[in-house]
């Protein structure tokens, strides 16, 4: 191979990134994040990643800012232990399609506070407005003054089932709320950290930042990250998966052969 | 101290796993089970799934029993004859078993099956255990004579075909009764990540009434046929050995294994018997308890879903 030539210089340099003069006047927000790439070696632990921000705000009303992450999508099955004669039993399992594997919203106020419920709902923004269908034979139906509350062969227990998807991923610090996550620094100046635990899922994270005003939201700004395996953390899995009788009898053989390293060294000394 | 383990992907303490290992192999070696059934319960307890759990262990009971079997070859004191008999039962065991936890989990019992026989079968395994040993203590200690053991097997025993001459246990039985007792350990390594060993020796000891001196090393050997087995299909079907986490668990394991197959000889048998009935019984409590207490959310995640 004949060693590549380093790249001529640029004939044009990249226009700088766009300024914000042709948006003075308009309200505004602009984020980006300390990293846009988490990588999940052996040492991983979990991540922190600070997304910060600035808000261009002409205007002299208050603006409020959200941000909202969530990670890749994916079935969630969910048993309900019932107690029959004496014993706790689970239920047959209940689909739930398109739960976020991670999802989290950091904001300077409760989200109630920073706009109704139907805004909430319809942009997909807080816990309670995640969608996240039961697909069986479900129908939209009035129920408690709420229009689109979804109905499933669960009938009423559904809530009762979101309810729990969310708590256990709670437990599992995979979903927060945190209502004063965005921490002003300086003027328009912002910050909020993203708390990756060690069980988030990889694969593509989606971050929005919202800027509401007046109950509304008046602009956004959209960030993705990767979180990813690398090293020998990846080699692995990707074995596992790819040539799964291969490795596992692979395992065996290491577990037989230590066995026997280990009856030897001892039988010596 | 943490480590990130690829296919469980969440994060553990890494000595920790090492000291586990080493326990539960030191345990191993000195009452010759696989110990499974004390690791399965930690390992879920420290967050791992336990599909992941049941599978990964699966190999560290390779090992540990690797290296107590070959303690107890150079001491004579493994039957391969009907250990390989026992053992090829233990392998259609485990295709069955490998295949129904996978439909158990499809259906979201899979949590549910293991409580239940680690109830039924510890609890049972581990009273009778503990009922017998302590009897006898009891009557040593009191100097009385020990009771002439009946040593006539069962009748049943005789009446069946395919028979086969085991000199070293001093058995001349049909081979159907050690095969369906492996295949019977088998289902249970599957679904339980245990070796079987405390079906298997109550098993040897009072049903086959095979000689005492041979019963250890002989279910050891079967353990690691059945284990083996279980671990590559547990890797081929569903993908759950973390290879990280068998090997840290691993690593402690034979060290262990070995001082525990050592040290086995200083004691009485019947002390043994008793403390392993105790340790059993409590264990299968313990995982049995779920059943009847009132769980702290009525909602659990069901694992199985593929991705």
């Amino acid at each position: 191979m004949i060693q590549a030539l380093p790249p001529p210089p640029p004939a044009i340099i990249a226009p700088a990134p766009e300024r914000s003069v042709g948006t003075v006047g308009q309200v505004r927000v602009a984020a980006a994040m300390t990293d846009a790439r988490v990588m999940i070696d052996s040492s991983f632990r979990g991540a922190s990643i600070v997304l910060y921000g600035a808000v261009f705000n002409p205007t002299d009303r208050p603006a409020d800012v959200v941000v909202v992450v969530r990670g890749p999508d994916g079935p969630v099955r969910l048993v309900k232990k019932t107690r029959n004669m004496g014993f706790w039993l689970n239920s047959r399992p209940v689909l739930f399609e398109g739960a976020p594997g991670f999802y989290m919203t950091a904001s300077t106020r409760p989200l109630s506070d920073i706009a109704d419920f139907g805004q909430l709902r319809r942009l997909g923004v807080g816990v309670d407005h995640l969608r996240i269908n039961a697909p069986q034979e479900s129908r939209t139906v009035t129920r408690y003054g709420v229009r689109d509350v979804v109905v499933s062969r669960l009938g009423e227990d559904y809530l009762d089932y979101r309810r729990a998807v969310i708590r256990l991923r709670e437990a599992a610090a995979l979903y927060n709320t945190d209502p004063d996550g965005v921490e002003f620094v300086d003027a328009g100046l912002f910050r909020a950290e993203v708390e990756l635990p060690a069980v988030a899922p990889t694969g593509q994270y989606f971050a929005e930042v919202w800027l509401f005003q007046d109950g509304e939201p008046v602009s956004v700004s959209n960030l993705t990250l990767t979180v990813e395996k690398v090293g020998i953390e990846r080699d692995l899995y990707e074995f596992a998966h790819r040539r799964p009788w291969s490795y596992g009898v692979l395992v065996v053989l290491l577990a037989a052969f230590m066995g026997w390293a280990a009856s030897r060294l001892f039988r010596r000394s | 101290m943490d480590i990130y383990l690829p296919i469980a992907e969440v994060s553990v303490n890494w000595p920790f796993l090492v000291l586990l290992g080493a326990t539960v192999g030191f345990v191993s070696g000195l009452f010759g089970i696989g110990g499974g059934f004390l690791m399965a319960p930690i390992l879920i307890f420290m967050g791992i799934p336990p599909s992941v759990a049941v599978a990964s262990q699966a190999s560290h009971v390779v090992a540990s029993s690797t290296s107590g079997v070959i303690s107890y070859t150079s001491q004579k004191a493994v039957d391969y004859r009907i250990g390989g008999v026992m053992a090829l039962g233990g392998v259609v065991g485990a295709l069955l078993g490998v295949e129904l936890f996978r439909y158990l989990r499809l259906l979201g019992q899979a949590d549910m099956a293991v409580a239940v026989s680690y109830l039924l079968f510890l609890g049972a395994i581990g009273t009778l255990m503990l009922y017998e040993s302590l009897g006898q203590i009891l009557r040593r200690v009191r100097g009385e004579v020990l009771p002439h053991r009946e040593r006539r097997r069962p009748l049943w025993l005789y009446g069946l075909p395919l028979k086969m001459r085991f000199p070293r246990s001093g058995l001349y039985i049909s081979a159907i009764p050690p095969f369906v007792l492996g295949g019977f350990a088998g289902v249970l390594s599957a679904i339980m990540g245990v070796g079987g060993g405390f079906i298997l020796v109550p098993a040897m000891l009072y049903v086959l009434r095979m000689r005492a001196g041979v019963v250890v090393g002989t279910s050891l050997f079967q353990i690691i046929i059945v284990t083996a087995m279980t671990t590559v299909l547990q890797a081929g079907r569903n993908q759950t050995v973390d290879i990280i986490l068998s090997t840290l668990l691993l690593v402690g394991g034979v060290v262990g294994a070995q001082y525990g197959a050592r040290l086995s000889g200083r004691f009485r048998p019947d002390v043994l018997r008793a403390v392993l009935g105790l340790i059993v019984l409590l264990v299968g409590i313990q995982m049995g308890l779920e059943l009847f207490v009132r769980p702290s959310d009525l909602f659990a995640f069901a694992p199985g879903v593929t991705e």
